[in-house]
């Protein structure tokens, strides 16, 4: 093969694995708080830059309406929690001014279309994860497909079938080592590599290792004083902020449309569990795995790059399976 | 089979002909539906293997019978059979790495092959037709009438659905099955009655990829059109979500939920367009947020909810003979520990032991904290492998062999923190104690041929809970039990194995006072039955006035042996306990 | 007593009229990976159910409309649904050719006539027990892909290179071209597959550009048309790109801008109506219909999926007139005989996408030279760069 074009699989494959890696440490980041699989993450992940999209052309999109009326369904369900409702409300018009802004200022697009898909998470966190605590990781997945298509549906009705075109924010390639590599891809790199340090960090600090407890031991974490609940908002906040992000970022170079989520969000799963579902920098090694497994399979056999990308998935999970050293309890 | 079961059987056969043509057709659906989630039922709900890849095993054979149909005209029947062998197969071959993998890995390898299988399906378009399908399929024909109308293939897959079903629930109800869901909740203790957990999971397995693959034959013959579609990772979803909302640790759940599943697809199909209009497409959404509702009202499924609110029968109390007594051992020594040793890396747990157990007595093995006590527990149970001696047990050495060889010759033992299955009945959870004691292998007991042997097993078990005064709350979940409750269902469970040295992990540890003297008493009442006894515990007051003799270790060795008062009154012990530093 | 023989007469005036009603079924992808194609076509439907293309005379027309969310499996329950429980004559749809397929053996069962509109000829060809109950509109793959090849040879374009979807659409485009190409003796160099929701096909850009074709035909419907496009135009491919007729949207040219300057495309005539010459036949039709349909969705939105459901419209209307006097609605057996009957002897209909006329061998009924036009992308629009006439 020659060196060009292994160059130009190098850098393509570890641009597509940096967007698998986000996914993937958003993934990882709610199962170690919560034990949920979030599936409807990659929905969030495409709703950024759909968002962003509609904009860009002058509407107004119906995230904001969406976003709106969960954050208001959450206050009235935590009427009865001192500010809690009020705050929520007063979030809820937030997001109906900033979607106004959006119209108004399109420029400001992207950073209102992050703002606006935020609040997603945490809500649906809220209304669907909360009310059953004791659940299994199957009861959890389970409601995470039944959302799954909830957003997906929701996704069609206001976004239609058609992909949408955006902006980039670094239009250009850059030339690294010769060849060149497209400006958009350096920032996904980049914001891969950042969000896996700050997550780690993140995790190292008391705060984090509360958010780790409360998910380990329940009942031990309350003791502790740690709320779980709020462990889970706090984790599904995070989790769609990287995602969102990671949808606006990539946007450019892909094109968004309401039906990309499902496998972005299965390769950013696979990349999680190469990690154990519980290592971030491994959580990234699996996205630029898969990633670079990706584009090389679509260079020699288009036709079954998937099936040689799972295929090839089949030994790393048996090495992966014999090295760990205990299993998280068998479900 | 009970008299509500028949009448249901009655109502099902008369379906038909009491509804219109397109809901014969939604029933055709369901059945199918429900032999992959009955599949379901037993890999995920009952063995605890959480399983992405059944559509692919329905691909399997469903495309193995319509290419043998479609090229070589063979008919469907033979298909079935041609259908299946291929599956089976490809569930051997892939069970074997699945089976074994851990935690979260094992569902993302079946994630892994049920999309490799789905695009080699659509992608090798010499072989299959690739995406766009073949079509002109042969009908399914029985004594010349071809199955083509609804109210015939009714019948066809309702009675290849009930097949399976009735076969599930043998398996589950026999030895195997006991095992399996024993399995799912804890290996180890499972291990410790004998059985060998890569083997039964794999034999799950490909239990319900043929179930998976016959709905895959059906399927295909209905429609008699193949493409990938319908064996896709969204299809194995679907399945599994039928299987979890419906109930999927019970074959009257995962049914349930394939009936309405199936129908809801179809209502929301007609009432959505009648509120939003036809513009929009709805359906998902609205089903989505169905599913969602019902699994925040009924996290365990539908059909435990209802049952829950149905009236319930009490079974009967198991009599008759239990199960044949196993020949007392002339041994004496019953166990003899010479030169057992072991370490972990640096760190040498056991030096040298020696001791002996004589026949019909209750020894006593104690030790401060650190002195190698549960090693040596665990190496006479057979979780460890010791580095040297030898441990001799009824004439027979035993060193180093595995927990489910050991049990088999009589050599029990319970655990520390009891390890119980909480789904399962106490009189189960005592049964699974008779597993060394009975024989029957899988295929007899899918078909009918264990009921001998399982009446006995337990009476068997019926009585060991009688003996340790649980008979009561046989028929309770076990998970309702308290501890001290547990503890003695520990020791029924021990007692089903017809042990001859029974080996108590800590029996007294979490009790209270009164608690503890029924338990000495219940632990002195084994002798009289002829069990000889060797306990650990760190209960001074319980041990040296139940036991017959001490062994004393300490840092790993022996430090003193002989009777309560003897070694009570030993200087070296008395140091050993109250001068060191623990 | 005057009273009750005019109340009597209403009643019997009001079952007889109740009986005159034809029943219409239509299943198609409104949801799903065909949803580009399959909202066209109901948009469409909902227009004529409307009247604003003409009903049939002396008889009420009821649709009943389904969605199956590209899934063969809902196609063939939709089918049986719209057969068993809303008892109509005819049904109209099965956007993708898999969900067609899937419903030959349903519609035969039942002897229903069905218009698919699907693209692959196994749906209609060869005219067998079964395919007799069967007919489509749309043009074939192996019709479209004789447009493509026969531009590209009078270009003198000797190599090609294809890159497809890998769902029927794109396999069936493969299996055509190949055909054809080969027939007319040009060379493929390669041949590679994508998913829709593929966010990179550098791997198969890269491949094609290493065998240096002068054209490459590109085997995708929709924006996700786009993809492959851009990748061979920023990795610096000169040669000429072939789309094919799954493009023909307006969400096309706007998420390609600049990268489908240029494109060639084989499209139903409806496409560049306004250019075509005005002996063109399908020309007027065409404008009429885009007239309405962008007067209820919006300018420019039109698409030829759309066409294909106007055009199944016409030929069941006038197959509708003729067979009301054979046989009455209300026998469901003999209507649906003599609608099949009618369909079949479709003759001359001019449609948005050429004029039928069908055949006891033929259910398709186009002609190339009328069915097909080749266009190219100018200024991000449209452009008739030339008829086959």
């Amino acid at each position: 093969m020659d060196p060009t074009i292994f160059g130009f699989l190098l850098s393509d494959g570890l641009i597509s694995g940096a967007l698998y890696a986000l996914v993937a440490l958003s993934l990882v980041l709610v199962f170690a708080v919560t034990r949920v699989i979030l599936i409807p993450m990659g929905e969030w992940v495409m709703y950024a830059p759909l968002t962003q999209a509609g904009f860009l052309e002058g509407r107004l999109p119906a995230t904001v309406g969406l976003s709106a009326l969960l954050l208001l369904v959450w206050a009235v369900l935590d009427r009865r929690r001192g500010r809690a409702p009020w705050l929520l409300a007063g979030w809820a018009v937030g997001v109906g001014l900033l979607g106004l802004a959006g119209v108004r200022w399109p420029s400001l697009a992207g950073p209102i279309a992050f703002l606006v898909v935020l609040p997603l998470g945490p809500a649906s966190f809220r209304l669907f994860f909360e009310p059953l605590p004791q659940g299994s990781v199957l009861l959890y997945l389970i409601l995470a497909v039944g959302l799954h298509f909830v957003y997906k549906g929701l996704g069609l009705a206001f976004f239609g079938p058609d992909q949408f075109r955006l902006p980039a924010l670094w239009p250009g390639e850059l030339g690294v080592l010769g060849l060149p590599v497209p400006g958009q891809g350096v920032l996904l790199v980049a914001a891969a590599l950042l969000a896996m340090a700050g997550l780690f960090l993140f995790f190292t600090t008391l705060y984090g290792k509360a958010l780790r407890a409360a998910a380990v031991n329940r009942l031990g974490a309350r003791i502790s004083g740690i709320s779980v609940r709020e462990a889970g908002r706090v984790a599904f906040l995070l989790a769609t902020a990287v995602g969102a992000a990671a949808g606006l970022l990539a946007a450019p170079l892909t094109n968004a449309s309401y039906d990309m989520g499902f496998l972005l969000g299965l390769k950013g799963f696979v990349a999680a569990i190469l990690g154990g579902l519980v290592s971030y920098p491994l959580a990234v090694v699996g996205g630029g795995l898969v990633g670079l497994l990706e584009a090389f399979s679509s260079f020699y056999a288009s036709a079954y790059k998937e099936a040689i990308v799972f295929t090839l998935l089949l030994p790393i999970l048996a090495w992966r399976s014999l090295s760990a050293l205990t299993l998280e309890e068998e479900e | 089979m009970s008299r509500a079961g028949l009448l249901g059987l009655v109502l099902l056969a008369a379906l038909p002909w009491l509804v219109p043509p397109f809901y014969q057709t939604l029933l055709v659906f369901t059945a199918i539906a429900a032999l992959v989630a009955a599949g379901l039922y037993l890999l995920t709900g009952l063995a605890g293997l959480t399983s992405f890849g059944q559509a692919a095993f329905m691909g399997v054979a469903g495309y193995t019978s319509a290419l043998l149909a479609v090229r070589y005209g063979v008919d469907p029947w033979l298909g079935l059979l041609a259908g299946l062998a291929v599956t089976g197969l490809f569930a051997l071959v892939l069970g074997l790495l699945t089976v074994r993998l851990k935690g979260h890995y094992l569902p993302l390898a079946t994630i892994a092959w049920q999309v490799a299988l789905f695009i080699v399906m659509g992608s090798w378009v010499g072989l299959t037709g690739g995406r766009t399908g073949l079509a002109d399929l042969p009908p399914v024909r029985v004594l010349e009438r071809a199955l083509t109308d609804p109210r015939s293939y009714f019948y066809l897959a309702w009675g290849l659905a009930l097949l399976y079903a009735g076969l599930l629930h043998r398996l589950v109800h026999s030895r195997h099955g006991r095992m399996i869901r024993a399995l799912r909740g804890d290996a180890v203790a499972a291990a410790s009655f004998g059985a060998r957990p890569p083997d039964l999971k794999l034999w799950t397995f490909v239990l319900a990829a043929l179930g998976a693959g016959a709905a895959g034959w059906l399927y295909v013959h209905f429609i008699r059109f193949v493409n990938p579609s319908p064996f896709s990772l969204e299809a194995s979803i679907f399945y599994l979500i039928m299987a979890v909302v419906g109930g999927v640790q019970s074959l009257p759940g995962v049914f349930l939920g394939a009936a309405l599943l199936t129908g809801l697809e179809q209502w929301l199909k007609d009432l959505l367009p009648l509120v939003f209009g036809k513009t929009g497409n709805y359906e998902i959404i609205a089903y989505g947020l169905i599913l969602v509702g019902i699994l925040l009202l009924a996290p365990k499924g539908l059909w435990p909810w209802i049952e829950a609110r149905l009236p319930r029968a009490r079974p009967p109390r198991p009599e008759g003979p239990g199960l044949s007594p196993r020949a007392a051992s002339l041994a004496d020594p019953l166990l003899e520990v010479r030169g057992l040793t072991k370490s972990f890396g640096g760190l040498l747990a056991v030096n040298r032991l020696s001791f002996e157990v004589r026949r019909g007595e209750i020894l006593g093995l104690i030790g401060p904290n650190g002195a190698g006590k549960s090693t040596t527990f665990n190496l006479l149970a057979g979780v460890l492998r010791p580095d040297a001696g030898s441990v001799r047990f009824a004439g027979r050495e035993i060193a180093g062999r595995y927990p489910f060889e050991t049990v088999r010759l009589g050599l029990v033992r319970t655990f520390q923190h009891p390890h119980l299955f909480p789904e399962m009945t106490v009189l189960e959870n005592a049964m699974l104690g008779t597993f060394p004691r009975t024989r029957a292998p899988l295929l007899a007991s899918l078909f009918w041929l264990d009921r001998a042997e399982e009446r006995r097993a337990a009476a068997e078990a019926y009585r060991a809970l009688e003996a340790v005064g649980l008979a009561e709350l046989a028929f309770e979940k076990a998970g309702r039990l308290a501890l001290g409750q547990q503890r003695q269902l520990e020791l029924a469970r021990a007692l089903a194995a017809d042990p001859l040295l029974l080996l108590l992990d800590e029996p007294a540890a979490g009790l209270r006072a009164g608690e503890k003297r029924a338990l000495a008493e219940l632990i002195q009442g084994l002798r009289e039955r002829g069990i000889t006894v060797l306990l650990v515990d760190h209960d001074m007051e319980l041990v040296m006035h139940l036991v017959d003799r001490v062994v004393v270790m300490h840092y790993g060795e022996k430090l003193a042996e002989g009777s309560p008062a003897e070694v009570q009154r030993n200087p070296a012990v008395v140091e050993a306990y109250l001068g060191g530093v623990a | 007593m005057r009273k009750r023989w005019i109340g009597l007469a209403v009643l019997l005036l009001g079952a007889a009229l109740a009986q005159a009603e034809v029943r219409i079924g239509v299943t198609l992808s409104a949801t799903g990976p065909a949803a580009s194609l399959g909202i066209p076509e109901k948009n469409t439907l909902l227009l004529i159910e409307q009247g604003t293309f003409g009903l049939p005379k002396g008889v009420k027309v009821r649709f009943f409309v389904l969605d199956d969310g590209t899934d063969p499996t809902a196609a063939v329950k939709n089918t049986k649904k719209l057969i068993q429980e809303n008892r109509v004559h005819l049904i109209i749809g099965g956007t993708t050719s898999p969900n067609s397929l899937a419903m030959i053996d349903a519609v035969a069962e039942a002897k229903v006539p069905f218009i698919s509109l699907a693209a692959a000829k196994a749906i209609i060809y060869p005219v067998d027990a079964k395919r007799y109950w069967v007919f489509k509109t749309p043009q074939t793959d192996e019709l479209m892909s004789k447009a493509v090849v026969e531009d590209m040879v009078a270009r003198g374009i000797k190599t090609v290179a294809y890159l497809g979807f890998n769902t029927a659409y794109g396999e069936g485009w493969a299996k055509e071209f190949a055909k054809a190409a080969k027939a007319a003796g040009l060379q493929l160099v390669a041949s590679e597959r994508y998913s829709p929701k593929d966010t990179s096909v550098t791997g198969q850009v890269l491949k094609i550009l290493s065998k240096r074709p002068d054209a490459v035909l590109i085997g995708a419907a929709g924006t996700p048309a786009v993809l492959p496009q851009r990748t061979l135009v920023e990795k610096g491919y000169r040669g000429q790109i072939y789309q094919t007729h799954g493009v023909a949207n307006p969400a096309f040219l706007k998420v390609g801008g600049r990268f489908v300057e240029n494109t060639l495309l084989p499209a139903g005539p409806i496409l560049v109506a306004a250019q075509l010459p005005n002996a063109f036949p399908s020309k007027r039709p065409a404008l009429t219909y885009i007239a309405a349909y962008e007067a209820k969705y919006g300018v420019g939105s039109y698409s030829t999926f759309g066409g294909h459901a106007y055009d199944a419209w016409q030929i069941a209307k006038g197959a509708i007139e003729r067979a009301l006097k054979k046989a009455r609605p209300d026998d469901l057996a003999a209507f649906r005989k003599a609608l099949r009957d009618e369909i079949e002897a479709t003759h001359g209909v001019v449609g948005v996408h050429g004029v039928f006329t069908m055949g006891p061998t033929d259910h398709l009924g186009l002609k190339f030279n009328e069915a097909a036009v080749m266009v190219r992308v100018k200024n991000g629009n449209w452009v008739l760069e030339r008829t086959f006439r």
